[in-house]
């Protein structure tokens, strides 16, 4: 019967301080901002499948790997001189125009001549009421693209957020404690992995491996979770331990695992989140850069996005084929830096002494 | 008859919070003449570490002086900006801490840290004159010189309280504020050191305000002194006088809760209950909840509240001087 | 220390040699034939291929390879480049390494100061509304896609304005009829780069002493005027004027990445020092300063931020250790042809004997500025002494 009480009564507790917590957080204004970022990005990678499955969107031309739609449009064959200025053109950046195309893409196309009118497929096309954000040079649709991006961004976010952030806190947790060998063993494991040049080595894992999504998630969540990240939250692990309610907790005569587990973690507990919600944000950009440089095997996302308008030419366009590249660009951004101040929000929380009054 | 060196009248200090305001410091008056050291006693939150942050200004930001003068040899320190207060601090009113364990910058070496409070206020002096000063400060409080290139916490908890006492006479200033400076230390250490307050203060003809819990030290420092209680003064008069003759319940109170070595063996009373919250304006006499032997006057929240005076000298809270 | 010193290289050693082992397993992992790529180089001469081969013991099973390789690698004798053969991979380090330094030890110097700076005023304006803006300005310059920025800087300030040249370290044509190598007037700028350091640390030493703040303040600013004179009579007098707009060409191409990366890097600096500083703010000897009368300024930029510096030099000298590592991206855009370009590629083009000699560089490079690190840690807060920790 006690039992039940006190279990009725922790819950409590535990509920009235996450309340609490909240409270804290909602005032902070970046906390709040970084929250909505994410939100939104949240509400975009459970809108695809949710727009599938009810068949709002038709999987054949949005899916955003294989989807395609014919977009055709109707222009004017013109063949561009070759000097210039002319009466016509001012310079070869005008010629085709507007609603023109030039004879000489067509030389596939028999029996065109120069005055005609040629219903041409042009990908990438701008955006449109049916493509929010226009196609890519595949004609597949921009918008659910993004989309597909921000499932993986918060995937492979989270996987190996977890993923490094658990193994470095139980390793830094363990070397504080322990000290000694284990504590030298572990040091020297983490120089180990600081030792290896990080964007080489995915380099040759990709060589041998292929990485998809989950594999990459791993791949960064070991490396990172073994590397720098322990010897910080060891130095944190130390602080703890030197606090009077291990030293009673030992006198009590708990077992050093019980300790470390029921008393030290908990407190190293909140570094541990900030760092996991700091490690999205990285693990979000290193996608981005890795499947830039053709390094993954993804299907899609957004540093894939990237990638295709680099190789294909329009990562200089400039503006005119803008929606290639700043809806991917700009999605990196702002995930990465909503986790960002998340983070900073419960920063405010976890540190009482930063509090405003 | 010296004269005046402190004088603060009907101060009124408050703290705005998320949940209100905290009226932490009402209707504070006391004054502080030259050479003598003044008490200021109570439980913990009463508001005697307000008063003395008030004193300097060195609150929060969130904590306002809502009225009240605070005068150091006839200057004014209400209403002055900060960089006439920052001449003021040290120079003239000095501060030993509660807790001065943290006090010192962990950093950097302990010498250096006066010699910075120096430098402050006398930037012409040279390194050797500092050098100088330092020295017989830290002899006069019992300190060996090779304390001052030591860092901080390669000295005892003893030695740290002796420097912060040097480090707070460094500027010659003409009030030292002693808040609590003995709580953290053992009983031994706590009697050398109040033997070097003592000294120092006769020697150099210092004032000093003792903020304290414990009435013994009050007792043994002090030649006047004040009882708070939940913000306000609720007696205050020559300690000698408000030793033999309390008059306020609560005065009288704390003086038999405080076991003694000598005389018969007595029963302790202590006090139920705790200090009312300041976050409500508290109507009529503020220890009246708590008071073990109300007279039927006390709940009467229009009753005129304030100092009357008992004898020559002596002022007690109009409230409870009938009561207990 | 002694002691802890000789502990930490045995155990450095140890560590060293498992790397050693794991690189070389995780390069003949890769599929294909690794060393047959030297037979892919045209410029082979006939018979050298069988001489590396016996050599090197190229055609023996792993195992043996491998311990040929290690006893090689303690001899100092690290091979041959398999795409440039005949330079040995040390000469193409040596070649590179200084460039790589130069550029990266600016940029790091750079990029910290800037966000130690930011970091101190968001910690001072703390609450106000321009933390907030700049905080957003710093998160996003932090998150923004970093190869997209530091392209789209070169086309706008390399291409469409034409202010900052396009990558690379130098103009070939200016360079054409240069008397040495670019190598030679890259070590004279580090040199001078570390005298001038040194001289100003030095100035900083000796004016500890002295008592009066502002005559402090006023001597170290003239070392640094005395530093400016004294640069300006070096690079315009014998050897060094020959070499002055050599350098300068260099010195102008470095500009852009240190600005890129400086944008995209200071972020983190300035959270940390944030962080730091506001803790210690609420510190009680923060509270003693002020009540000793000391203007919140002085506070602020004595107290409060020097403690705050402890935390973001440990991360600088992480950063350092990670220098190398951290050079490749930007290396590979602006074209800057250092160890970090030269790392990537020998693992691109599975230039073995050079990709394993990199690795071996960085890694006793990390071992090496981990341990200075734990050291000056040491020195920089009194109260950690070196104890028998790992």
């Amino acid at each position: 019967m006690n039992k039940n009480i006190e279990q009725d009564l922790q819950k409590q507790l535990r509920k009235e301080a996450i309340r609490k917590n909240w409270n804290l957080f909602r005032q902070s204004k970046l906390g709040m901002i970084g929250l909505y970022i994410v939100i939104f990005f949240l509400f975009l990678a459970l809108l695809q499948p949710f727009l599938f499955i009810t068949g709002i969107w038709n999987k054949g031309v949005y899916d955003p790997v294989v989807g395609y739609e014919a977009i055709k449009d109707t222009l004017l064959v013109v063949e561009c001189p070759k000097e210039y200025p002319t009466e016509k053109y001012e310079s070869m950046k005008d010629c085709p125009g507007e609603g023109e195309i030039n004879v000489k893409r067509l030389y596939l196309a028999p029996g065109v001549e120069v005055g005609d009118y040629y219903e041409a497929f042009i990908q990438p096309a701008p955006p449109s009421s049916r493509h929010l954000l226009g196609t890519d040079s595949l004609g597949r649709d921009v918008f659910s693209q993004i989309m597909e991006g921000s499932q993986v961004a918060f995937v492979l976010g989270f996987l190996s957020a977890t993923l490094g952030v658990g193994i470095s806190t139980i390793l830094g947790t363990i070397a504080a404690f322990f000290g000694g060998r284990v504590d030298a063993y572990l040091m020297r494991q983490s120089d180990l992995i600081l030792m290896l040049p990080s964007l080489p080595l995915l380099f040759i894992i990709s060589a041998f491996a292929e990485l998809k999504v989950w594999h990459l998630a791993i791949v960064l969540g070991v490396l990172g979770g073994l590397g720098g990240s322990v010897i910080t939250i060891k130095s944190q692990a130390l602080q703890v331990k030197v606090k009077p309610f291990v030293d009673s907790a030992r006198i009590t005569g708990g077992s050093r695992w019980r300790i470390m587990f029921s008393h030290v973690l908990p407190n190293v507990a909140p570094l541990a989140l900030l760092f996991m919600v700091f490690s999205v944000t990285g693990a979000i950009a290193s996608e981005s850069v890795l499947s830039f440089l053709g390094l993954l095997n993804i299907d899609m996302s957004w540093g894939i996005m990237i990638y295709l308008s680099q190789t294909d030419g329009f990562i200089f366009s400039g503006l005119e084929f803008w929606w290639l590249i700043l809806p991917a660009g700009l999605a990196v951004t702002l995930l990465a830096g909503g986790f960002y101040l998340v983070g900073r929000g419960l920063d405010d929380v976890f540190n009482p002494r930063l509090r405003k009054r | 008859m010296s004269k005046e060196v402190l004088s603060v009248k009907n101060l009124n200090m408050h703290y705005e919070t998320l949940s209100g305001d905290v009226h932490a410091v009402k209707d504070v008056s006391f004054s502080v003449k030259e050479g003598e050291s003044f008490g200021l006693v109570g439980e913990s939150g009463c508001g005697k570490t307000s008063v003395a942050m008030s004193l300097l200004q060195l609150q929060a930001d969130n904590a306002k002086i809502s009225s009240g003068s605070i005068q150091l040899d006839g200057v004014e320190l209400v209403g002055m900006n900060e960089s006439e207060l920052r001449k003021v601090r040290w120079d003239g009113i000095s501060i030993v801490f509660q807790g001065a364990m943290n006090a010192w910058n962990p950093v950097v070496k302990v010498g250096e840290q006066i010699r910075e409070a120096i430098r402050e206020h006398y930037p012409e002096k040279s390194k050797a004159e500092n050098t100088e000063k330092i020295e017989s400060l830290f002899q006069m409080v019992g300190l060996d010189a090779t304390v001052i290139d030591r860092f901080p916490h390669e000295l005892s908890g003893g030695m740290k309280q002796r420097a912060i006492i040097a480090l707070a006479l460094s500027c010659d200033p003409k009030v030292v504020i002693a808040d609590e400076p003995t709580t953290a230390l053992d009983v031994v250490i706590q009697d050398q050191i109040l033997n070097e307050i003592k000294k120092v203060q006769q020697l150099l003809g210092l004032s000093l305000i003792y903020i304290s819990h414990d009435i013994a030290v009050i007792a043994e420092m002090t030649d006047q002194m004040a009882v708070m209680y939940a913000g306000s003064i609720v007696e205050i008069g020559p300690t000698e006088k408000v030793f033999s003759t309390p008059k306020h319940a609560y005065t009288r109170l704390l003086l038999e809760s405080t076991p003694s070595v000598v005389g018969e063996k007595k029963k302790l009373r202590s006090l139920d209950g705790e200090p009312p919250s300041l976050i409500n304006e508290i109507i009529g006499c503020s220890f009246s909840p708590r008071c073990p032997d109300p007279s039927s006057d006390c709940k009467n929240p229009i009753k005129e509240m304030g100092l009357v005076e008992i004898e020559p000298g002596h002022f007690a809270d109009n409230c409870c001087v009938d009561c207990g | 220390m002694g002691e802890y010193i000789i502990k930490r290289t045995l155990q450095m050693t140890v560590v060293f040699f498992l790397f050693l082992v794991f690189s070389y397993l995780l390069f003949n992992a890769i599929p294909g034939n690794a060393f047959s790529n030297l037979l892919l180089n045209p410029d082979l001469p006939p018979d050298a291929y069988n001489r590396v081969l016996e050599l090197y013991g190229l055609d023996k099973p792993l195992f043996e390879r491998l311990q040929l390789y290690i006893v090689n690698f303690f001899k100092g004798d690290f091979g041959y480049s398999y795409k440039s053969f005949p330079k040995t991979p040390i000469e193409l380090i040596a070649e590179r390494l200084p460039r790589t330094l130069m550029l990266f030890a600016i940029v790091n110097i750079v990029s910290f100061y800037t966000g130690f700076f930011i970091g101190k005023i968001l910690a001072w304006r703390r609450g106000s509304k321009s933390e907030t803006w700049i905080t957003l300005t710093s998160v996003f310059s932090y998150t923004v896609f970093y190869p997209w920025f530091a392209l789209m800087m070169l086309w706008v300030f390399g291409y469409k304005l034409g202010w900052l040249p396009i990558g690379k370290f130098l103009y070939p044509e200016k360079w054409y009829d240069a008397p040495f190598d670019s190598d030679i007037v890259f070590s004279s700028m580090i040199k001078f780069t570390i005298v001038v350091s040194l001289i100003q640390f030095a100035a900083y030493l000796a004016t500890r002493g002295i008592e009066s703040l502002s005559s402090r303040r006023n001597l170290r600013f003239a070392s640094l005027i005395a530093i400016f004179i004294g640069s300006y009579f070096y690079w315009n007098n014998g050897a060094a004027l020959i070499k002055k707009p050599y350098a300068a060409d260099i010195a102008y191409h470095m500009i852009l990445p240190v600005m890129v990366v400086t944008i995209v890097a200071f972020a983190g600096t300035a959270l940390l020092t944030r962080t730091t500083m506001m803790e210690v703010l609420k510190e009680d000897y923060i509270l003693t300063a002020r009540a000793k009368g000391i203007s919140q300024k002085r506070i602020r930029d004595r107290h409060a931020a020097r403690t705050a510096l402890l935390p973001v030099v440990t991360s600088f000298i992480f950063t350092i250790v990670t220098i190398i590592d951290g050079s490749v991206l930007t290396e590979q855009i602006f074209s800057w042809p250092g160890m970090g370009q030269l790392l990537l590629q020998s693992v691109l083009e599975e230039d073995i004997p050079v990709a394993m000699a990199c690795f071996s560089f960085v890694g006793v490079f990390a071992l090496v500025a981990h341990l200075l690190a734990d050291i000056s840690y040491s020195y920089l807060d009194p109260r950690i002494r070196i104890k028998s920790q790992g």
